[in-house]
Parts: C-alpha cells; structure tokens; sequence
C-alpha cells in the first residue's frame, strides 16, 4: 500500500490529496490533512479522482486511421506519421498552416514543451489552450490594469475579508474548497454579496443578492462606481498615490446613476446603491470572480470594471483585498504561466520582443524564434474552417463539446488536412482524429501544476500508465527527436523545470527541491525567495495601478420574439467539463446521468413543461433535446445548461461570437427559443 | 463473541448464478415479460413479494420483483420496465440469453396472515408485476383465501400490463377484478373504466374485520388509496404496501433502501402498514 | 508486565510482518497520518485518531466483488497473511465492533469478513493523543493495547492472538502505571459525547424541526467528506467496468448524501432534498441505529467535523441542536440515564 501525496487533477483550486495505491492499483484517495487549501478536506470530485484511473475506456495503444477506421499501431509509425504530415502541411501552406492545442490539464511541465515544440522546432507561435475559453479576458484585463493577470491574493484571505464580493462565479460548485471557505466566512461575520442571476448556494447566505440581467456587469459595476464617487467613499489616497488615469474613469462612470445602472441590470437602484456602499466602507473588501464576468463578448471590459473597483477602494495589495479571478482548470494558470498562448512565452514574455525571443532562441539552441503573434485558439478553429488552417495537434482537449457553435467546430476539424490528438480516452475531438496518442494521466506522471492562487505545486506518479500510454512530455519530447531536433532530451520533469526556471523571472526560483510538501507561489524570482501570497504590495507588477473606464456594450444576441429565452450555459457540480473522466466516475455519473435545462416555473408553466419532460432547446445554431429542470434557481425569461454532455451539447446552441481583444467566446448570453419535445 | 450470523452463502453472498432466459414476452412498449429457470435446473424458491437482484455482467445489478407465483413450477417471471441502462440492456435480451440473478431476497406477502381472509388485491402500473405473483398464488390456491378483489389502475390502455392476464382474472368466477386507466386516447381499443384506481374502491362491499388489502403500485398511489380504504373501515394492521426502492445489495448492506432505522431489502418489501406509516419517507 | 520503549516499537512490529500484513500509524511526508505498511513512513502511533478511517484496513474504499472472465469468476483472495491493524483508539474499537456486528448481522458479507476473519487488533491509548494528551484505555475490545506512558508504551494483551504476538517480549515488575492511567481515563469527561447524547436525546423525542435540517442542507456543498472519513458509515456503491477480456465488478464507499445514492430509475427520490438528506446523515447515527441496533452508531470520533469543509460535522450540529431545542422542558446539556 502506497501514499502519493499530488494534486487534484479537477479545479484550480489546487487541493492536494494522497492516492492511495495497492498492488500497482489505486483504491482511494486521503485529504492532505496540513495543505493550506484544502486544510484536510476535499469535493466530491477530488475524493472520487481515482476513480476514472483504470477505467478500461483508457487509451493504451497509439491509433492511425486506415481505410477510415482508428485501428492500433506502433509508436514508431504514429509519432512518425505525426511530424511527417505536419511538416508536409508546413512545405506547402506555410509555417502558420499548423496550430498546436496544448492543455490546461496537463502540467506545467508538458505546457512548456510542446509550447517550444511549436515555436522552437515547427517554427510557429500558432498554440493556445483553453485558457483562450475561460480566463483570456482576465489576463487582458488585468495585465493592462496591474501588469499581471493572476488572482492578486491568495485563498487564505478570504479569512480576512470583511466584505467579499463574489460576481459570476457559483464557488461553491466550481471550486467547492474555496466556496466552502467564503461561505465559512459568511457565517463567521464577513458580509457577502453575490452578483448572479442564479440563485447558487452562495446567494442563500448572502447579505445581498444581485440577480442582475445576464451581460449587464459593466451597468452594474459602473453603477456601484457611480455611486461610491458620488457619496466620497472612494479610498483618495490609494487614488493618487498608486493609481493613474482616475480622471477619465471618473468621468466614464458620472453618468451612471443608480437609475441607469438599474435599468441596465433589472436590479432595484437602492441594492446598486446599498451594494456600492457595503463594498467601499469596508475595512478590507475582496471581489471574487469567474467565468461569469469572463465569457462574454465585453470580457475584457467586465475585468477593467473589477479591477477599477478595487482600485476606486483601495482594496488591492493587501491581505483580505483583491481582484481574485478563479481560475477553472487544474492548470489553467500554469499553461497561460508557461508561454501555451499564442503571444507570449513563458512568464508572459512578449514574442514581439526581440531581446525575449534572442533569450529563448539561444537557450534552446535554435537559429531564431517566429516574431508573429499566433492564432488564439478560437480565431484558428475559424481559420480552418475557412481552409487558411490545414494541420491541428491537440493535447487534451475536447473542443468538440467545449467550443462555441459545435458545428462550427465539427466543420473546422473535420476541414482539416490532418489531425493528431493526444489524450487518455477517445473523446469525441479524438474521435476525428488521423492519429491518436495515448498519454498518461495525472496519477501516472511527474511535474507540476499551478493554482489558481499561483502556487506551483508537485504532480507525482503512483501508479504505471496503462498498455502502452506515455506521459505527455515524454511523447512530445519523442516528436521533437523524430522532428530531428535535439534540444529536448530531459531525464526527467525536474529538469525541464529547472529550464523553465531559467528562462522565466517569475519562476526563477522554482525548482523541485523547493516544492515539498506545498509548493511555492509565483513571483519567486531567485532561489532565496519565499514565494508571493499578495501580489501589487506597495506597488503594482506595472508600476502604477491603471483606471481603464469602458462603456456598457450588451450581449451581441439578445433574445427576440423568435428566440425569446436568454441562454446562460456553465457546468455542475458532478462534471468536469466535457465529462471524459467524471462520465467514467460511478458516483459522479450517477449524480448527473444526462443533459438538462434549468427553465423558471412561470416559464414552464407557460409552456406546458413539466419536471424531468423532454425540450427542445433551439438557437440560430443548432438544435438540441435535452430533460426540464424546473426550479427557481433560473430568472423567468433565462435559461441554463451545462455543457457537460455529447448528447444534449449545451454548445451546439452557443453563439461563437469573439471578445476583440481576448478572443474568448460569448458563452454566457445568446437567445434560443425551448417547446415541449414532440 | 463472534457476531451473529443467520445467512451464510457457500461461495460468496455477492456472486450471482446463471439463469437462463426462457421467453420474452412484449408487455407493453415499455414492458417485457422475461420467464427464467436456473440453469442448475433448481426451483428459485421464491415466496409471492420477493425480489432479486438481476445481474448484467457489465452494466451492474438492479433490484426485480418476480412476478409469478411458486405454485408454478419449472420456472419464474420478471415484468421489466426500461427504466435505466440495465434494463434497457436487458431488452435486448432475447431467449436463450444468460443472466446472472442472487436471492431472493426480502420480505414476503405473509401468507400464513392473508389465509382466510378476503383479499383486496389494489395495483398501479408496474406494480402489478410483484402483485401477479401474490394474484397467481391465490388463483392455484383458492380454498385458502376468502373473496378475491382485484383492482388495477394503468396510464393508459397501452400502459397496461398482462393484459391477458387481466382478461383471464376478469372472466374467473374466483375473482372480482376491476381496472381503469387515467387516460384513453382516441382510437383505443379500450372497454374498462377511466379514472384513478382510488375510484374503484368506494363501490366495493368490504366486511373490515376479515379483509386485507394489498398494495403496489407508484408512491404517489399509496396515501390516495390509503385514504379510500380507512373509509371503508380498514385499520393499518389490515393493509400491506410493497415499497419500492433502489437496492443495490439485497441483503441489507449497502445502505440504498433504508427507511429511518428499516432495511426496505430485508425488513421489506412487504410491509404492514402499521409498521412504516409514521417513518417519515416511507410513503 | 511488558514494555516497549519508543525505540523498541517499529522494530516490534516489523518483526510481525512474517506472520502478519501490518497496517499502522505513520506519518506521511506532509505530516498527515495514515495507515501504512512499516516500511512506508516512519511509525507514528502518536497523535490521537487517524484522519482516515481505520476500518478502511477491512472496507476499503474501492475494492473488488469479482472478476468474470470467459468461463471462470473468481472473488478478490483473502490476505496471504491475516492482517493487524494497528492504531485503534478506543473509540475506533467501539466503531469496529459496531461495524463488525453490521456486517456479520443477517446475511454475512464476506468480502469484508475475507480481510476482518483473524485480523489482529492493536489498539493505542495513554498519553498519545494530540499533543501528548490522554487517551482512556479501551480495557478490551481488541487483542493488543497499547498504553502510552510518558517514554515508554505499556503492553496489554486481552487476547490469545495478543498474547501470542506480545509473548517474545520480556516481563518486568508492573509498577501501577496502567492503573494510574485507568483512573486517570475514568475521571475524564467528553463534552462532545454529552452533547451526541443529548442531540440524540431530541432528534428521538422529535423536537427538531425540518426547517433546521433545510439550515443546515443550505451550508453543505455535498462533498461526501463526513460519510467517507465515518467509520460506523458503511454504504456503498457497485460498478461493473467491462474490460475487453473480462468485467469486473467492484464496490465503493458511497454517501447519503447524495441525492443519487436512493433515486430510483423512475426519479423518484425518498431522499430527494438536500434536507432530508441532511436529516438522515444525522438521524441515522442519532436515531435510526439506536432503534435497530440499540446503540447510537456515532462514537465521537471527531473526523467528520476535521473533514467538513463547511464546519457542519456532526458536533457542530449536534451542538446547534441542542442549543436551539434543548432549553424547554428538557436539561439542556444532561447526559441521558
């Protein structure tokens, strides 16, 4: 019986937990009973992570597709077909013709790699991940606000919060450790306010619940704004002393008084004004957020309004303060920190820098790196179906259900010259795969993940991956010796990280060594250094705090009389994402089986649909049956659905519309039209 | 001081045994009669309200009444509604397919109480496959029981099961068997009643201190009915419920079907309803 | 009377390990304590309860029913050697015994009784729980004590398996230090078992009301951690996983408090808001066991208040309870007679 102390494979929350293991077998999971986060507790989901382990769907051979079928083959002849057909693909379209998807499930390790597999071998800054769909606009938003897009506290603080303002994020389902903490919180005397339509379980202890219309952030926190400058409550001397650009958002939120901030949101002005005035007067006030504020067409623009607000309070560089986006997957932080984006290397070096790409170049031994910004995930998944992209390698993603407008994304991958996929089960993205590559999960490698608080933690092995699977980074590392370059032969994924390290100010003092048992919180420049809990103290990562007012733009598909349901999707609290591992949990399965919709009792009155009745739930872009869920938990006229399932796909109705600056999907809002299945 | 054990199995208590699928037989288009014998060519053994656990090797067990009585000899019938993904699979099934079954298990009609007594025998929907067992025994068994009430109540006249069955009780001299559906649409081919299986019962001549009724049927049907036989006179002790749950053991270990301090698996499925009818959740 | 001194501990029970499979307290790179084979981490039987159940050494929370292949179906073996499990306090003895009971009870669960059958129990007391606190002697209930005394561990052995393993050690002349720790153990008194008592006490008389289990329902975000850190919680699930060559069927620990764990195919659910299931995670320990077993199943272990995310382990509850409904026309905070 073995004990591996490792992190869970699920949110960003970054719970640590030991797999328990016999006879080269999982058989449970025990709480870390001293990690600062977890603090000897876990979700349903991290108590059941072993439990997709050794499911027999795994992958456990490489796959080619002959004579239209996925059939076994050797290492040799997949990672072979790999390079041949990508290289080919570049001889004749271009260097830009290919696009690498890496994976925020992966490690920051595998990140890194196949990050300098696309730049360093094939020569193109086309990669991204998921990021691109969740959190993109957050380090838009924040990098030109603070200078760094990363949660600026840590999940600690939350203990020290007098007031916390959670806005589009349901904690206690999606990252259920760090909800539990503000609903402890909340009990224990800290006021909270909840902005969501939905009545999630925070909203049932909140002092203030805004159910404001779904796209209507900016109406609301320009409201709140409005009002806290209108009555002297902003913090003058955080203002002038650390702050630029205060005029102009001044001037930006003047106009939104109250009234009009209510007749954006649907919200009773005197909450507007009441929530404006418990944020501002509270000795120390922290704005929680998510994928609520993220995944809109205006993204970027809900995070300039956040950042604003906690710089009009002076509720930043402190412990209980902050703007503390919660990043959703396991390492979402750690891809975007490893340079898996199409415009920066790793610690959000600029490629347009020709000093960083000069560093990199020498470092990797290679006669210079592509200057170009690449493609953002959503922007290549439009160019292939357009024909402009013509090979795609993907590592651990499904975008077939995660993406915006599944058609869309069935075109765009099946328009594609070549595929090759890397993951552990046969997703449904898999499934239209050349070539598959079996890898390794969690529990079957080394490296790293970072949370959402910035803590670089250890991912380690207990048990052998299955038939013939490899760890990501051993596969990517064998593509780039096929690719005939040389410059990655690791030993192990201590040494890559330690490449990482010195390459990477932020990461300068991450090493292995110095990871045990918790990990280390980015910046950590030099070896000496403890680790950052508290970002922007005394100072922001860009020096002066930056004001960047926005107007109010609404959603850009709004509900009409042919369409007259707002649809919001997210997840559950049972799956994780596209559900290939929690689908294959028992009791994760059990708990939510298959696709529903959360519709208002008025609305379902209205209808003639009852609990558990099969609808129909139909967009602009696609159609899909899915079971009624009746429940207040929805505003009449909004309905939801998780985007969990490939059958009842909450995406094949999403609209694919494109944040400008952070080309992350307007997930949250597009208009469809629900009738009683036939 | 080792505890005490009343049931020892010589392999293990979780392995099923082979029984081999004799008939399918369409019930309804969500229903199907499935006629089993052991393959080991043994008498299940089996008593009119038991249960066992019906095992898929890949799609896990699930919990079904049988629905034949063991005055019937060679083998057992189940009445299966696709419900969830095991008995979807077990659809597919055709004769000559083998399943696993384990039992059976739980608490029985307590015959040695019902004998003498005239029996109101009150089904709704699918309970009427637990119910056909108890209805078979007494149609083999005649000279035990006093008058014979049958009353079943279906959704809808395809909804019904055994409906030959139901013809058969209807012509027999030894039953009174009334039915109803709560809803015809046009084109049936329907001659009963409509209306819930509540409505059957105000008619009826009951003499309460030498009837029992029995009920199986959807929880929603047991308060309602429960209601109409207290008018009639009927005190707890003379009304049985079978209930419903969700077993995945059948042996009163896992814990899926308990009912406050009651195991539904083994202290049920047959019940007196003086004995739950203040748990709360029972009904 | 036998000794051990500290040092002499881990080399004791490595030298059981020719006869036995041992489970024990270690202590795990992080500082979390865990049951673990002697050469896994270092011996940590101080420090108080496991966080982890120490059941889990017989009820696993994964393990096998069987494995069907094409011809044959075969049931996970039993141990090469019988187990001892090491680490038992005493009120993890009164859950064991609790549980042995439950599954023997009826219909015998052999999958259980495969690993529990001549399992070895040592249980540890003394001066060893958190902090060097005192933990009362468990005075029987398993083969082996271990008494915590300071430098040094007291050896008791109650039973011939106890003996059996204890016998290579020397005797020397008791010097009252058990009795001492006996006394010691029975003038302590637990403010939490009062409390379960009383919470027990008034869930029974029916002085609680729904709405407070709805209260309470609103704070937990089901994560399962109190039923799967319970010793006395023993539900489980079952699993068929359908491999190319052969399915095997395999079981887990499942919670009430899911609102999967009793809906039925139909969607009928007797569990089915998060009140009710909060109410039975309570009342089953509080009420239901003791009406079927004669015996509140919870025994003030503490780990479902350490696991709660959301500080709504049973003492916690058990504490509001009785703060709310115990004042009128009870005494309030009174053990039962």
């Amino acid at each position: 019986m073995n004990h591996t102390l490792t992190v869970c494979p699920y949110c960003g929350t970054g719970c640590m937990f030991y797999l328990v293991s016999d006879g080269g077998r999982l058989v449970g999971v025990e709480p870390s009973v001293t990690h600062p986060v977890s603090r000897a507790g876990l979700c349903v989901k991290g108590w059941n992570a072993f439990a997709f382990v050794h499911h027999p769907d795994r992958l456990t051979t490489p796959l080619i597709r002959r004579d239209g079928e996925l059939r076994p083959a050797s290492w040799d002849e997949a990672l072979g077909l790999v390079v041949e057909r990508l290289r080919d693909i570049q001889g004749k379209h271009g260097a830009n013709s290919i696009m690498f998807a890496s994976s925020a499930k992966a490690t920051n390790e595998e990140n890194y790699l196949l990050m300098k597999l696309a730049r360093g071998v094939f020569g193109t800054n086309n990669i991204d991940h998921c990021a691109r769909l969740c959190h993109s606009s957050t380090v838009v938003g924040l990098a030109e606000t603070f200078g760094s897009g990363a949660m600026t506290n840590s999940i600690d603080c939350i203990d020290q919060a007098k007031v916390i303002l959670v806005i589009g994020s349901n904690t206690t389902e999606q990252h259920p450790l760090i909800g539990s903490r503000i609903l402890k919180a909340a009990r224990s005397g800290a006021r909270l306010i909840v902005a969501d339509n939905r009545r999630i379980r925070l909203a049932r202890h909140a002092d203030l619940h805004l159910r404001h219309r779904n796209g209507s952030d900016v109406a609301l926190l320009n409201g709140m704004m409005q009002v806290i400058i209108a009555e002297g409550l902003e913090d003058r001397e955080f203002i002038d002393s650390r702050c630029e650009n205060y005029p102009a958002l001044a001037a930006a939120v003047a106009d939104w008084t109250p009234e009009r901030a209510a007749a954006v949101t649907g919200l009773d002005p005197e909450d507007i004004v009441a929530a404006a005035r418990l944020f501002a007067t509270a000795k120390t006030a922290m704005i929680v957020y998510s994928m609520g504020i993220t995944q809109h067409s205006h993204g970027v623009d809900n995070v300039r309004c956040c950042a604003a607000l906690a710089m009009l309070t002076g509720n930043l560089g402190r412990p209980g303060t902050g703007v503390n986006p919660l990043r959703g997957q396991n390492n979402v932080q750690g891809g975007c920190d490893m340079g898996a984006l199409p415009d920066v290397l790793t610690g959000y070096q600029k490629v347009a820098d020709p000093a960083v790409r000069e560093k990199f170049a020498r470092a990797w031994g290679v006669d210079g790196l592509p200057e170009q910004p690449g493609l953002p995930l959503t922007r290549a998944m439009d160019a292939a179906a357009e024909g402009l992209l013509k090979g795609m390698f993907i590592l651990g993603e499904n975008p077939i259900l995660s993406d915006p407008d599944q058609g869309h994304a069935r075109r765009a991958l099946e328009s594609l010259d070549f595929l090759a996929v890397q993951d552990i089960f046969l997703t449904e993205t898999a499934q239209l795969a050349h070539v598959v590559l079996p890898a390794a999960c969690f529990a079957e490698k080394e490296g790293t993940f970072t949370n959402t608080e910035r803590r670089v933690q250890r991912v380690r092995k207990a048990v052998e991956p299955p038939g013939e699977a490899r760890a990501d980074w051993e596969i990517i590392c064998a593509l780039a010796e096929r690719a005939g370059y040389g410059g990655m032969r690791y030993p192990d994924p201590s040494a890559v990280m330690d490449e990482i390290a010195s390459l990477t100010p932020i990461y300068g003092g991450i090493g292995y060594d110095r990871l045990d048992p918790h990990g280390l919180q980015w910046p950590c420049p030099d070896r000496g250094h403890p680790g950052t809990p508290i970002l922007h103290v005394g100072r922001f990562t860009r020096g002066q705090g930056r004001f960047s007012p926005v107007d109010y733009r609404p959603p850009s598909e709004l509900p009409d009389d042919d369409y007259p349901f707002v649809l919001t999707t997210g997840r559950t609290y049972f799956h994780w994402h596209t559900g290939t591992m929690t689908r294959r949990t028992h009791l994760l399965d059990r708990e939510e089986r298959r696709s529903f919709v959360e519709i208002n009792p008025d609305d379902a009155a209205r209808l003639g649909v009852r609990e558990r009745d099969q609808v129909v739930v139909t967009s602009r872009r696609g159609e899909v049956r899915t079971q009624a869920r009746v429940t207040e938990m929805v505003v009449p006229g909004v309905v939801f659905m998780p985007f969990h399932f490939a059958e009842g796909a909450a995406n094949a109705l999403t609209n694919n519309v494109l944040d400008p600056e952070s080309s992350i999907p307007e997930f949250k809002v597009c208009a469809v039209r629900v009738r009683r299945a036939p | 001081m080792s505890p005490q054990t009343t049931h020892m199995t010589e392999a293990s208590l979780y392995l099923p045994v082979n029984c081999e699928i004799v008939a399918v037989i369409d019930l309804t288009p969500h229903e199907k009669l499935f006629r089993l014998r052991l393959v080991d060519g043994r008498p299940l053994g089996h008593l009119p309200g038991q249960f066992v656990q019906v095992s898929l090797l890949g799609w896990g067990e699930a919990p079904l009444s049988v629905a034949s009585s063991p005055t019937r000899d060679g083998y057992f019938e189940m009445g299966v509604r696709r419900a969830g993904t095991l008995t979807a699979a077990m659809h597919e099934l055709k004769a000559g397919d083998v399943i696993g079954i384990r039992g059976p298990f739980g608490r029985p009609f307590e015959l040695p109480k019902l004998r003498g007594q005239d029996l109101l025998l009150i089904s709704g929907g699918c309970g009427l496959a637990p119910m056909r067992s108890l209805i078979q025994y007494c149609e083999d068994r005649p000279e035990e029981f006093g008058s014979l009430t049958i009353l079943y109540g279906a959704k809808s006249p395809a909804d019904t099961l055994f409906k030959d069955d139901l013809a058969a009780w209807e012509a027999s001299a030894r039953f009174a068997c009334s039915r109803t559906v709560d809803r015809i649409t046009e084109g049936d081919c329907y001659s009963g009643g409509v209306g819930l299986v509540t409505a059957l019962i105000p008619p009826l001549e009951i003499d309460p201190g030498r009837t029992v009724a029995v009920l199986v049927g959807p929880p929603v049907m047991y308060r309602a009915v429960v209601e109409e036989l207290r008018k009639k006179g009927l005190d707890s002790d003379r009304i049985v419920v079978s209930l419903e749950r969700h077993m995945r053991c059948g042996v009163g270990k896992c814990g899926h079907c308990t009912i406050e301090h009651l195991y539904c698996c083994q202290d049920g499925p047959v019940f007196w309803l003086n004995e739950i009818e203040l748990l709360k959740g029972a009904l | 009377m036998k000794y051990l001194s500290p040092e002499q501990l881990a080399p004791f029970f490595a030298s059981l390990e020719a006869t036995h499979e041992v489970r024990l307290p270690i202590l795990l790179p992080d500082g979390t304590r865990t049951l673990g084979h002697p050469s896994d981490g270092p011996l940590a039987l101080q420090g108080g309860p496991l966080p982890g159940k120490p059941t889990a050494a017989f009820f696993p929370h994964e393990g096998g029913v069987f494995t069907a292949a094409a011809e044959t179906v075969s049931t996970p073996p039993a141990p090469e050697k019988p187990l001892l499990v090491a680490g038992f306090t005493p009120r993890d003895l009164a859950c064991l015994r609790f549980i042995d009971r439950f599954f023997a009870d009826g219909w015998r669960d052999d999958i259980y009784f495969r690993r529990r059958q001549g399992a070895v129990i040592v249980g540890a007391s003394g001066y060893c729980g958190p902090g060097g606190s005192l933990i009362p002697c468990a005075d029987g209930e398993c083969d082996l004590e271990l008494v915590a005394d300071c430098a040094r561990w007291l050896v008791v052995p109650y039973t011939n398996a106890g003996e059996a393993i204890v016998g290579g050690l020397p005797d020397a002349a008791p010097d009252g230090a058990l009795e001492r720790i006996r006394e010691e153990s029975a003038a302590l008194a637990d403010v939490n078992e009062v409390l379960i008592l009383r919470a027990s006490e008034l869930i029974r008389a029916d002085r609680v009301p729904d709405t407070f289990w709805a209260e309470i329902g609103d704070r937990c975000i089901a994560c399962t951690g109190c039923n799967l850190a319970c010793p006395t919680c023993t539900c489980f699930g079952v699993q068929d996983w359908r491999y190319a060559e052969r399915v095997e069927r395999s079981r887990m620990w499942d919670s009430c408090q899911l609102d999967g764990f009793m809906r039925e195919a139909s969607g009928h659910n007797p569990l089915g808001t998060e009140a009710l299931r909060t109410r039975r995670r309570i009342h089953h320990k509080l009420a239901a066991d003791p009406e079927r077993w004669g015996k509140i199943s919870c025994f003030v272990c503490g780990r479902c208040d350490t696991v709660c995310p959301t500080g709504i382990g049973i003492f916690a509850v058990a504490r509001e309870l009785v703060e709310r409904f115990g004042s009128v026309g009870g005494k309030a905070g009174s053990p039962c007679p």
